[in-house]
């Protein structure tokens, strides 16, 4: 007897689960999944870019504080990385027609430091954190 | 109640089989409600299952030998918690683990993943319902644990040797493993399905692959202290082909978890990665099957059973489904940059990879090769151990010096000069140490030399990442605490190398001797004095057993006793080994009896002392807390996936 009640439960509660999606909107204004739009979808792979480039730096200028990479590797490195960094951020800002992001790293490498003294990196701006909301241009702006 | 178990496993093929193909109908067509509903059926099927086992489990503690798996596999007189670890001692309730556990992984990933991933998880849903179907159909059709008969007095009985707290949690931890590895290969057809190949499938099911990696590395773990402790044979892996079985699907995503890294920050390997994660995932697959099938000989095979055949049916099928996916989505998946250097840390991962998968492929030609001679001469040769020892000699050598070498170099380009500087403290502390070791006397063996140096190398370059990083961050807390990924994974790393230093002096290094003795008569080996005290004979209603007494003395003072078993239910006969560990020495005395005479008191035993063998065991440990830490939920992390999504669509 309980086995047919945990069945006929089991059972209920399964068609219920399955109809849930119908039950709560038997007529659906928009039935269509929620997948980016296209120009959403390109705004996502500018940022994630971004946040590629920029990680990317953040990581060399640990590694040249931590000694893992030394004066002239770096000096090698960065300049390409900056100018990736670069390139993203302005295709992003091209994308979303938002300048805010520009100000944040300078368009062109700095010169290449002394031979001899260590270079003093360009402050390289910090990804992480995200921006907090009130960065965020609301839907209505 | 089996009626209870049989139904809920038809309603979990019906629900599998929803959502397989309602669920592909619904992403086809982006068909929002759809494939909710699909995806609800899939929740659902976990439900049902967690019911089927349920009734299962229940019969097992309850001894309800109407239940025909209860009967072969449980008694009356079994201890509790045998009698639940019977749920997956035979086929049928192995079976049924695999789905409660693929159920599962499938119910939380789509869960933990729909807010970062709502336009791909619509194609994961028909992914795990095809794999679920598979698994369902075999419970419901071929090999169901829920066949009744009239209930005996008394069951079978579960087998001696598995009666071990190691053997109870050895098969749990290895499906978790086996069967999350089905949850990045999901992902991966389901972004390849729907063309969204970038690295979001990647960062979102990066913890579960970790997490199946650490559950199927440490379940071998488990497995080789079982066979260490109970087998009875001195060693702990016989390159068995089941135990290949689980080593290569881990492999393959040991080269899977450094790969998509590259493919996190370059964007290249886009299609290998593809490959990789399907080829885990098939091996998992081919893993259970080469357990059941009986197909190759093993310790671990059980008798002939029906499956087998399905089992290869489903991974061919699945095989030549990936790859022809792969073909099709060829466009998708090009690289967005490319190799720049030799000498750089991306192409130090891709020869990490090109190693592994290697000595993948070479275990895999030894497990396939008895069944090719059977198919073409009719007749089953085996490969033996020189062959298997051989390429992880030559694989593994490398893959040692490549972890050592891959966290100091830089991304994109290296000089030679900058990463010899950066080596300089790794290479004179291994050359130290390998003189010091020769100076000892371990140039007897070079393999066991070359691995112990290769070891100090390793271990040297994660002391100094460790150093220079805390003198940046200030503290080592902080420096793990803010890159979990990479200070998790040089933990894990210096386990692997604790495993090899242990491999390495058990076995390179080991000594053994097998004699004869007469009572009172002495054998010495290694400082030991072994000295045959007698042998004795006991009966009980359980076994009746035949042993000798050793006094040790030397580097252990002591007795111990070496055993032969006869068990009554189930009839086996067993071998109990004595094991002395040595900690200060980090040695184990071993000895197995050979061959005991009560009458003449006469005993011939083998005797082993296995340097640093509890290295391996401590590897483990080592092990899962690395990998622990590298897959700790980071709360900045999933804001900025999360603020990823808000900016796009702002």
């Amino acid at each position: 007897m309980l086995a047919i009640i945990l069945g006929l439960l089991l059972a209920a509660g399964v068609v219920v689960l399955v109809a849930l999606p119908f039950l709560r909107e038997p007529v659906a204004a928009d039935d269509r999944l929620d997948a980016p739009t296209e120009a959403e979808a390109r705004r996502l792979e500018l940022i994630e870019e971004r946040d590629r480039a920029l990680a990317a730096l953040k990581e060399l200028e640990f590694d040249h504080r931590a000694g893992t990479i030394d004066d002239e590797d770096y000096r090698t490195l960065v300049t390409p990385l900056r100018q990736a960094a670069a390139r993203a951020l302005r295709s992003l800002d091209a994308e979303t027609g938002n300048r805010r992001s520009m100000s944040e790293l300078p368009t062109e490498p700095g010169p290449p430091p002394d031979e001899g003294t260590p270079p003093t990196p360009a402050p390289v701006p910090e990804p992480y954190p995200p921006p907090d909301e009130a960065t965020i241009p609301s839907p209505d702006e | 109640m089996a009626d209870l178990g049989r139904a809920a496993l038809v309603v979990t093929l019906g629900l599998s089989l929803y959502a397989l193909v309602v669920g592909g109908f619904a992403a086809r067509d982006n068909r929002r409600r759809l494939a909710d509903s699909a995806r609800n059926a899939l929740f659902c099927s976990f439900g049902s299952t967690i019911v089927a086992s349920a009734v299962l489990a229940t019969a097992l503690v309850r001894r309800d030998f109407s239940f025909q798996y209860v009967a072969e596999h449980t008694n009356r007189s079994l201890p509790t918690q045998y009698a639940l670890s019977a749920f997956w001692g035979g086929q049928e309730g192995s079976l049924l683990l695999w789905l409660l556990v693929l159920t599962g992984y499938a119910t939380l990933s789509l869960i933990s993943s729909r807010r970062l991933l709502r336009d791909l998880t619509a194609w994961v849903v028909p992914v795990f319902g095809g794999i679920t179907t598979f698994f369902a159909f075999m419970l419901v059709a071929v090999s169901s644990p829920f066949n009744t008969q009239t209930a005996p007095f008394d069951g079978a009985g579960l087998t001696h040797s598995l009666r071990n707290p190691y053997m109870v949690a050895h098969p749990p931890m290895l499906y978790l493993g086996y069967v999350g590895l089905s949850v990045p290969f999901a992902f991966g057809v389901g972004a390849m399905l729907s063309g969204k190949t970038d690295e979001r499938w990647i960062v979102a099911t990066r913890r579960w692959t970790l997490a199946a990696w650490m559950f199927l590395g440490f379940g071998q773990l488990l497995g080789a202290h079982w066979a260490y402790t109970e087998v009875g044979w001195g060693g702990y892996y016989a390159w068995d082909p089941v135990e290949n079985a689980a080593l290569m699907p881990w492999l393959a995503a040991t080269a899977f978890l450094h790969s998509v890294m590259i493919q996190e920050r370059k964007g290249m390997l886009k299609v290998w990665n593809m490959v990789l994660v399907a080829l885990a995932f098939e091996l998992s697959v081919l893993g259970t099957f080469f357990t059941r099938s009986n197909v190759v000989n093993s310790i671990h095979s059980f008798a002939q059973s029906s499956i087998g055949g399905w089992f290869l049916a489903f991974v061919v099928i699945s095989s030549l489904f990936s790859v022809g996916l792969i073909l099709k989505r060829l466009p998708f998946l090009k690289a967005k940059t490319k190799l720049e250097s030799p000498i750089s840390r991306e192409a130090t991962f891709l020869y990490n990879n090109l190693l592994l998968v290697a000595l993948c492929l070479a275990i895999l030609w030894g497990v396939l090769f008895p069944i090719v001679t059977q198919l073409v001469k009719g007749q089953q040769q085996t490969i033996g151990r020189p062959y298997y020892d051989f390429f992880l000699r030559a694989f593994g050598l490398p893959l040692l010096l490549l972890m050592g070498i891959g966290p100091l170099i830089a991304w994109r380009k290296a000089s030679a000069r900058a990463l010899l500087r950066t080596l300089a403290w790794p290479i004179a502390t291994a050359l130290a140490c390998g003189g010091v070791l020769v100076a000892v006397g371990a140039s007897s063996s070079l393999p066991g030399l070359l691995a112990y140096t290769f070891c100090a190398f390793v271990l040297a370059t994660i002391v100094v990442e460790l150093v220079r990083g805390t003198r940046v961050t200030g503290s080592l807390l902080t420096l793990i605490s803010r890159n979990r990924r990479r200070y998790g994974g040089y933990i894990v790393h210096a386990a692997i190398v604790l495993l090899a230093i242990g491999v390495a002096g058990s076995s390179a290094y080991q000594t053994t001797a097998d004699r004869p003795l007469k009572l009172g008569q002495s054998m010495t080996i290694d400082g030991y004095t072994l000295t045959n005290r007698g042998v004795y004979t006991s009966n009980s209603p359980q076994a009746s057993k035949t042993g000798a007494i050793l006094q040790v003395s030397g580097r252990y003072n002591g007795t111990i006793r070496t055993e032969f078993a006869d068990y009554k239910i189930p009839p086996e006969s067993a071998k109990n080994v004595s094991i002395k560990t040595d900690w200060k020495r980090a040695q184990d005395l071993y000895v197995i009896p050979d061959e005991l005479h009560p009458k003449t008191q006469l005993i011939y035993i083998e005797v082993l002392v296995k340097p640093l063998v509890n290295f391996v065991w401590i590897a483990g440990i080592v092990f899962v807390l690395g990998s622990l830490v590298a897959m700790w939920p980071d709360a900045r992390e999933q804001r900025r996936l999360v603020t990823r999504l808000v900016l796009a669509r702002a």
